[in-house]
């Protein structure tokens, strides 16, 4: 599913996601990065690139007007070359996502159960100690929570050696909102939001996937 | 429609008897008539007059009075057939022992389809096929191959793997244990596990639901139902090394295996989901005689050091809590041990396994508000008698108590009389304190269920 419907679903699920805007040109390009405000992330806009860090679709950490114009011709450029069958549509241009504790929020479709959710952090946490929890769905608040206390790595959420805590109310309103989607669009057969990033007091969908049936 | 006439006939037919050793027409039959089924017993084959004694009818609609259930052990080729006439003879239960369907592939697949088509058309409830029967040990019915009648007790068992389910009902017999219905279910192309949770939630003989699974078939149903059944459901689920799916859309797809999916769902419908088969009878046990306790905090006595403290490390492995005693327990129990002995939790009797030190301790241990559950361990030496220290905490049990306790008699030669003690007083006993201490965490998570799921309803 194109990324720009992906962010679609998520603020209808009143999931908060990154500022961020299209562009089809350099010079809306540059127009959009000012409205948002620098430091911003380019990537490239197609309905048939799925994996645009792989084809050089991606730019990060672009800091002024001049930055954003040359990162912009620079990758309709190379994303031609990569893949000349590519219908582009343009650009989007994201603000950059400030550093923060990232956590990870997905969902599958399970031939037996139906949909279910997964929590865990974010980075090495998920992929090297799988430290993960789920839900088959519908999931309340309550177990929303449960979900978010069972993993091992919960006391870093708490605030573990002097972190600062993050809401956990955050996590259970995407959780819940997740589960919500997930009902309205039964044919969703997996999704991750990650990295959802936390800081105090909110959070940001930073990268989402959906894959539809 | 209830499945009594299943699990409760009056009346059965055995289509494809046989007076053949080594058929299944031959073991069920055999089964039903020697280990005493108190109804009726038809043996049904065309090619015989008379079967261990009984008259042999060539069809179920030859049978003169009427006929509850038939178990069908016939080649695949006549199941259509004979199918058809149990529905014109009025049966309504069926147990299909003939294999050859789903489980070889897409063929199978239709055969199953057609088989149900005639078993629906009827109205009639068919478990199978591919099963290997069933057994209700309280009216000592045996139609399956399991070679002798479990004892009867309040455990009742669904597997779904014929003859691996079918030897651990033998083997509970080993154990003791007590067993009331055992099913296997084979293809459950009609009866699945949904129906049967609904059978034995109503059953009354019934307590404790222990299950063999591979697979569910439906999911959303199967979580609801279990999730109104106050009875303790445990399950092995096997398959647990199965990983997520190889394709990587997400990090979720390749993390939610299908195993990880079931572990979610059977929590969040109060299964007990437990490692492997000796957790599962050691479990059902416990749950099938002892009350679940209100919190997690166990006390422990024995009359050695070393198997407390395993039995206090397996304890903080399953998340058990060994709180401190009042200092009013611990005086009285310092009162009843020698110098030596540790009147804190665990207790240690340093040796002592007389009627009053056990009886006392236990006793104010169970009367102390700091302890949920006891865990009573019993360390065989020659200088007691086993059985001393059995009766001791066998007549507290009595007695008092909504708290459960879980006995360890170790020592294998010399505490059978001790063993048998607490089995009739409805003690379950365990030969090693882990698996004491996992039976017991059953129990606590029983009651958390009980607590926060099952009471949310």
């Amino acid at each position: 599913m194109m990324e720009e419907v992906v962010w679609e679903r998520l603020r209808d699920a009143n999931i908060p996601v990154l500022p961020m805007k299209q562009a089809s040109t350099a010079t809306e390009a540059v127009d959009a990065a000012k409205e948002l405000g620098y430091p911003v992330a380019m990537k490239i806009l197609s309905p048939d690139i799925s994996h645009k860090s792989d084809v050089g679709g991606v730019v990060l950490g672009l800091a002024s007007d001049g930055d954003v114009e040359t990162a912009f011709h620079a990758m309709m450029e190379r994303v031609k070359s990569q893949v000349p069958d590519a219908g582009i549509e343009g650009v989007v241009i994201q603000k950059m996502a400030e550093p923060g504790l990232e956590v990870i929020v997905g969902a599958k479709r399970d031939p037996q159960f139906g949909h279910v959710i997964m929590f865990g952090l974010g980075g090495i946490f998920v992929e090297i100690c799988r430290d993960v929890s789920f839900r088959v769905t519908p999931v309340d608040r309550e177990m929303a929570r449960q979900m978010i206390l069972e993993i091992k790595g919960s006391p870093i959420l708490k605030g573990a050696r002097g972190r600062t805590a993050v809401d956990m109310e955050v996590i259970i309103d995407v959780i819940t909102g997740l589960s919500r989607m997930l009902e309205k669009y039964p044919g969703i057969v997996e999704l991750d939001i990650n990295p959802l990033v936390m800081y105090p007091g909110g959070a940001f969908a930073v990268d989402a996937r959906i894959l539809e049936d | 429609m209830t499945l009594r006439s299943i699990f409760e006939p009056d009346s059965i037919a055995v289509v494809g008897a046989s007076a053949s050793p080594g058929k299944w027409g031959n073991s069920i039959l055999k089964n039903l008539l020697n280990d005493g089924f108190e109804g009726e017993v038809y043996p049904v084959n065309p090619r015989e007059n008379e079967i261990m004694g009984r008259t042999c009818y060539p069809s179920v609609l030859d049978i003169p009075g009427p006929v509850d259930l038939a178990v069908i052990a016939v080649p695949s080729s006549l199941v259509f057939s004979v199918t058809e006439e149990c529905g014109k003879k009025g049966i309504t239960g069926i147990i299909m022992i003939t294999a050859g369907f789903s489980e070889t592939g897409n063929e199978g697949q239709q055969l199953e389809k057609q088989l149900i088509e005639i078993v629906e058309r009827y109205g009639m409830r068919l478990i199978g096929p591919n099963s290997l029967g069933v057994v209700n040990s309280a009216i000592r019915m045996n139609a399956s191959i399991i070679s002798r009648l479990p004892n009867p007790g309040s455990i009742s068992f669904i597997t779904q793997s014929g003859t691996l389910g079918l030897a651990l009902a033998d083997w509970t017999m080993e154990m003791g244990l007590g067993l009331h219905i055992v099913v296997s279910t084979g293809n459950k192309a009609n009866i699945d596990d949904v129906d049967l949770l609904e059978y034995l939630d109503e059953d009354l003989h019934t307590k404790v639901i222990a299950m063999y699974v591979e697979g569910i078939n439906r999911g959303k149903e199967f979580m609801n139902v279990a999730k109104r059944i106050s009875k303790p459901i445990l399950t092995v689920k096997s398959g647990r090394t199965e990983r997520g799916s190889k394709a990587v859309f997400s990090h979720t797809g390749s993390l939610a295996g299908s195993d990880e999916v079931y572990s979610a769902a059977f929590k969040q419908a109060g299964i007990i989901r437990v490692e492997n088969i000796d957790d599962l009878f050691d479990s059902a046990l416990a749950l099938s005689v002892q009350p679940a306790p209100r919190g997690k905090r166990v006390g422990i006595v024995s009359n050695g050091g070393g198997a407390s403290i395993i039995a206090s490390d397996a304890c903080e492995r399953m998340g058990l809590d060994i709180p401190d005693l009042q200092p009013d327990s611990r005086k009285t129990i310092k009162d009843l041990v020698s110098g030596f002995a540790s009147a804190r939790n665990p207790v240690d009797t340093a040796g002592l396994a007389s009627y009053d030190v056990y009886n006392g301790i236990v006793r104010q241990m169970l009367l102390d508000p700091n302890i949920d559950a006891m865990i009573v361990i019993y360390v065989h030496t020659v200088m007691w008698d086993a059985s001393v220290p059995a009766r001791a905490i066998v007549d507290i049990h009595r007695s008092t108590c909504s708290k459960p306790v879980i006995a360890c008699w170790m020592g294998g030669a010399g505490t059978e009389k001790g063993e048998d003690i607490l089995k009739k007083g409805g003690l379950p006993n365990y030969p090693v304190p882990e698996r004491a201490v996992k039976a017991l965490a059953s129990l606590v998570k029983h009651h958390g269920f009980l607590k926060n799921i099952k009471e949310r309803i």
